[in-house]
């Protein structure tokens, strides 16, 4: 039996950084947008602080509880995400143009922020709990199979997001099979899905030509305000609160391109240092998955790691345009009240886990 | 199932191939932000900064007397910053009232979502202030200047005026523009997005610097008394229009421009019909009409004004003397052509200089004809009567004379009595001014100097007296007969007592002839033996008696008792 430990201080040190990082940077970036919008400067950063103490509540309360508490409702948590999803399409407000959000009173809930942790809950569950260890392509293939359903309800109005939940489908799948060859095959067949999914519609053509171009497109706008942000930034920023690009030149600047204006306000070394962190954070979960007593934990870390590593890779890369734009939050920072409040309570599922290290 | 070692192997697989991207991902970033910074921050830079011209004031335009006849006025522009406007009503309320604006009209301005809407212009800097102490929230005041004219009409076709960019139009104002202009500041500020101005990020200024002052020879007092006399004659004659110059004849510059009905400098958009039913190209032709100076922009028959010309030919080469006699029955054949002179019963026996008092036609027709086409051609080039003056004023009217080789006997006959050819009044003032005083060509002009605002000299216009036309003596020649036909000749009715002055009469017949439409006018100088001033009136159309001897004379002889004492030309 495992031995009881503390919890894992260097991963809740970080986690708390981050998240107050994350409400200074967001206010800042915020204040121009909802003072222009709500007539309130603090509108994004107040809903945002309410979610993160949400989160930290929930946070806290996961890390208390055992984890395998969790596995029971493993399977009922992704039918609820189902569910959620699904009833997101018939009855979901739109905001920019997507149909994401589902309102109970003043409050809106994004169903496929759940999706993920429910996800990584199922994959992790179903996985450990396989007798034979007949690896290879059929467990690739069951895998993917469990989270087709969900991929397809989020891939709807959310093609990001059902990205994200097959990296990390893939990335479960890669770690509890002990081959190589066959991910090489998939990763082979992925790039060329994504040529083909590519070339079945101009319009991602033409995402794809504004990316090699963005500033001979109109539709370029956002990639090209936020590479005038990084530009404007050079090594230590013009300083905190005080970027001009978050004054409506970069659209939303508090959502995907936040990671912009960090730069611009906090410069390469700010940059670098939220990098850093969001490097720590994954050294933790996999030092917390090495450690974890059983595959459950394991896998439930590893999830974890894949899900903020997919996040923030695609994040920085599109603000960096080193890929097409899609939109993508930075975990922990971008404003989104679901987002942060599920990604807390993942946080609290590998603290958990970390309790009890072997 | 148990925790194996390949699951851990895997793991940091994982870790190891995320932490490989976001370092490809820092150096990307890193490139970016050390590399091609510069690139981006200088776009980003010009995105933000937004360029606010600030109005350089114009030069001012002062008279020989140190009036000033064109300077600037402070005005105001109020605009609205929509996002700023926190009392939309009170504010649609006050500014309406403020600017006596309809209601609805504010209200449409003020609700529109743009960053800066503008409500009105030219607003008078006392109801820019009276709004500004208001201190309503999202209204802007901001002063500017603008063309101001004390004078009103007052020479208003020769100064001109500037449109709303502050730019000259017509007139002075767009010959001396580049004087006049100074060059525009410039304010630098930050903006957000929506174009609204970052208070707390600065700004950057540069002084604008101001036009220079333009210096005329012009006289405020002669433009008056010229115009007066005009205006007058033009009502008592019930005339079309009425055209002025007053010049000194030695150096070219001019004292006075009239040409009546003027416009008001500070209004020249306004017209007398209603401009709501006229049509954009209508209300053009209107406003060019109205604009038109007459002195300059239009050719006439000059009539027998010209026979100053041919006598000064006639003289200057020989082919006839102030002693020949010619003898006038009313007409003479010319090949197969019976040109008349006014006089029908004829003038009988008469030398040279009587034929030039009368006016006589075929004295003059018959000097022409002894200088032959070609000759006579070759004076009118030289006496600079094909080229244009080069006065400085724009759209200068060229003459239109016939072709060398299309003049027979009975075009040369006519031309010699000034008809069948055209000239513009400063063409035919400048040219007499050059035969007149001493034979040399001068260029009619307004400009003098240019000075700072503080009145350090710049520049002097320099207009050199041009080459000499005619010979001093048949220039003393010419005085001399000239004076004859004010002492006791046709042009008797400019006889001014105690001043010398001669002068020539005429009256033209306008195209087509049987419209039985005249223009009467008269040139005059004094002193004639030492000509200091020369005037030209054109009189187009006049009702009732229509002779030139008869109606411009005294109009120049009026001009002249004013403005001679003025110019300190004593009686003798």
């Amino acid at each position: 039996m495992p031995v009881r430990k503390n919890t894992d201080y260097t991963l809740q040190i970080i986690v708390v950084i981050l998240v107050v990082l994350g409400l200074v940077t967001l206010y800042s970036t915020s204040a121009y947008n909802g003072k222009v919008r709500f007539l309130d400067s603090a509108y994004y950063f107040k809903k945002q602080l309410f979610a993160t103490a949400l989160g930290l509540a929930a946070m806290v309360l996961v890390s208390r509880m055992d984890y395998h508490f969790f596995a029971r409702f493993a399977v009922w948590g992704y039918v609820i995400s189902l569910a959620l999803s699904g009833a997101v399409l018939l009855v979901g407000d739109s905001y920019n143009g997507s149909k994401r959000w589902l309102s109970i009173g003043p409050l809106s809930f994004q169903p496929s922020e759940f999706a993920k942790p429910a996800v990584i809950l199922l994959l992790a569950y179903v996985i450990s709990r396989r007798r034979r260890k007949k690896g290879g392509m059929l467990l690739l293939v069951l895998v993917i199979a469990m989270v087709l359903p969900i991929v397809a309800l989020v891939g709807t109005n959310n093609l990001s997001t059902a990205i994200i939940i097959l990296g990390i489908a893939v990335i479960l799948a890669f770690v509890s099979d002990p081959g190589y060859l066959q991910f090489i095959w998939i990763g082979l067949a992925g790039v060329g899905f994504i040529g083909i999914f590519l070339s079945m519609e101009q319009y991602r053509l033409e995402r794809l030509a504004i990316w090699r171009n963005p500033e001979a497109y109109e539709k370029g706008f956002q990639t090209i305000q936020g590479l005038y942000a990084i530009g404007s930034g050079g090594l230590f920023g013009r300083g905190l609160g005080q970027s001009l690009q978050k004054l409506g030149f970069v659209p939303e600047a508090q959502n995907d391109m936040i990671f912009s204006i960090i730069c611009e306000e906090l410069g390469l070394t700010g940059a670098l240092i939220f990098m850093l962190l969001f490097l720590l954070m994954l050294w933790r979960f996999m030092v917390i998955a090495t450690h974890a007593p059983d595959l459950f934990g394991a896998l439930i870390c590893v999830g974890i790691m894949g899900h903020i590593a997919i996040q923030v890779i695609l994040n920085i890369a599109v603000v960096t345009n080193t890929i097409p734009n899609t939109g993508i939050t930075l975990p922990f920072i971008s404003y989104g009240g679901t987002s942060v409040l599920f990604l807390l309570a993942e946080m609290g599922l590998a603290l958990s886990v970390s309790r009890w290290q072997k | 199932m148990r925790l194996k070692t390949f699951h851990r192997k895997k793991a940091v697989t994982v870790f190891f191939g995320c932490m490989l991207t976001l370092v490809a991902l820092g150096a990307r970033l890193t490139h970016l932000m050390l590399f091609e910074s510069e690139y981006y921050a200088q776009k980003a830079q010009d995105l933000h900064e937004r360029e606010r011209d600030i109005k350089a004031a114009r030069g001012e335009i002062i008279d020989a007397a140190g009036n000033v006849l064109a300077t600037n006025r402070t005005v105001c522009t109020i605009s609205v910053i929509h996002s700023q406007i926190r009392e939309p009503e009170e504010v649609i309320r006050a500014l309406a009232e403020a600017l006596q604006m309809e209601e609805e009209t504010v209200r449409k301005r003020v609700e529109k979502r743009s960053s800066i809407e503008r409500i009105k212009t030219n607003v008078p800097k006392e109801t820019g202030d009276q709004i500004r102490a208001l201190n309503l929230a999202g209204v802007k005041v901001d002063e500017d200047f603008k063309r101001w004219y004390p004078y009103g009409s007052l020479a208003s076709k020769v100064l001109g005026f500037t449109g709303g960019d502050n730019q000259g139009i017509i007139g002075l104002e767009v010959k001396y523009e580049d004087v006049l202009k100074g060059s525009d500041g410039k304010i630098l500020t930050l903006t957000d997005a929506r174009g609204v101005e970052l208070p707390e990020a600065g700004e950057s200024r540069m002084e604008p610097i101001a036009g220079n002052n333009l210096y005329i020879s012009l006289d405020a007092n002669i433009q008056k008394f010229a115009e007066q006399a005009a205006s007058k004659v033009m009502e008592k004659k019930d005339a079309d229009r009425v055209s002025i110059i007053i010049m000194r004849p030695q150096n070219g510059e001019i004292l006075a421009m009239a040409d009546v009905p003027e416009f008001d400098l500070n209004d020249p958009f306004a017209l007398e019909t209603d401009a709501a039913s006229l049509t954009e190209q209508e209300k053009q032709d209107a406003w060019n009409q109205r604009w038109r100076n007459g002195c300059i922009n239009d050719t006439y028959e000059p009539g027998s004004t010209f026979k100053v010309i041919t006598m000064s030919a006639g003289l200057e080469e020989g082919v006839v003397s102030m002693e020949d006699t010619f003898s006038c029955p009313g007409y003479k054949i010319v090949e197969d052509r019976r040109i008349r002179c006014h006089k029908v019963t004829g003038h009988g026996a008469e030398n040279f200089v009587q034929g030039a008092q009368n006016s006589c036609n075929p004295v003059f027709i018959e000097v022409g004809l002894r200088l032959g086409a070609e000759r006579y051609y070759r004076y009118f080039r030289q006496f600079g009567l094909l080229e244009k003056t080069g006065i400085d004023l724009p759209g200068e009217a060229g003459t239109i004379m016939h072709k060398p080789e299309d003049i027979g006997q009975v075009e040369l006959a006519t031309v010699s009595f000034g008809q069948s050819f055209q000239i513009s009044p400063i063409q035919l003032a400048a040219t007499i001014s050059s035969l007149i005083n001493g034979g040399r060509r001068v260029t009619p002009h307004f400009g003098v100097e240019v000075r700072d605002r503080e009145g350090a000299l710049l520049s002097v216009l320099d207009y050199p007296a041009g080459k000499r036309i005619l010979s001093k003596e048949t220039s003393e020649k010419v005085r001399y007969i000239l004076e004859q036909v004010v002492d006791g000749g046709s042009g008797k009715n400019a006889y001014l007592e105690g001043y010398r002055i001669g002068g020539k009469t005429a009256t033209s017949e306008t195209l087509p002839r049987s419209a039985n439409q005249y223009i009467s006018s008269f040139v005059g100088f004094a002193p004639a033996d030492d000509p200091q001033v020369l005037g030209l009136c054109v009189i187009h159309n006049p009702k009732g008696v229509y002779y030139g001897g008869t109606i411009a004379a005294p109009v120049i002889r009026e001009i002249f008792s004013n403005i001679l004492p003025y110019l300190g030309i004593e009686k003798k």
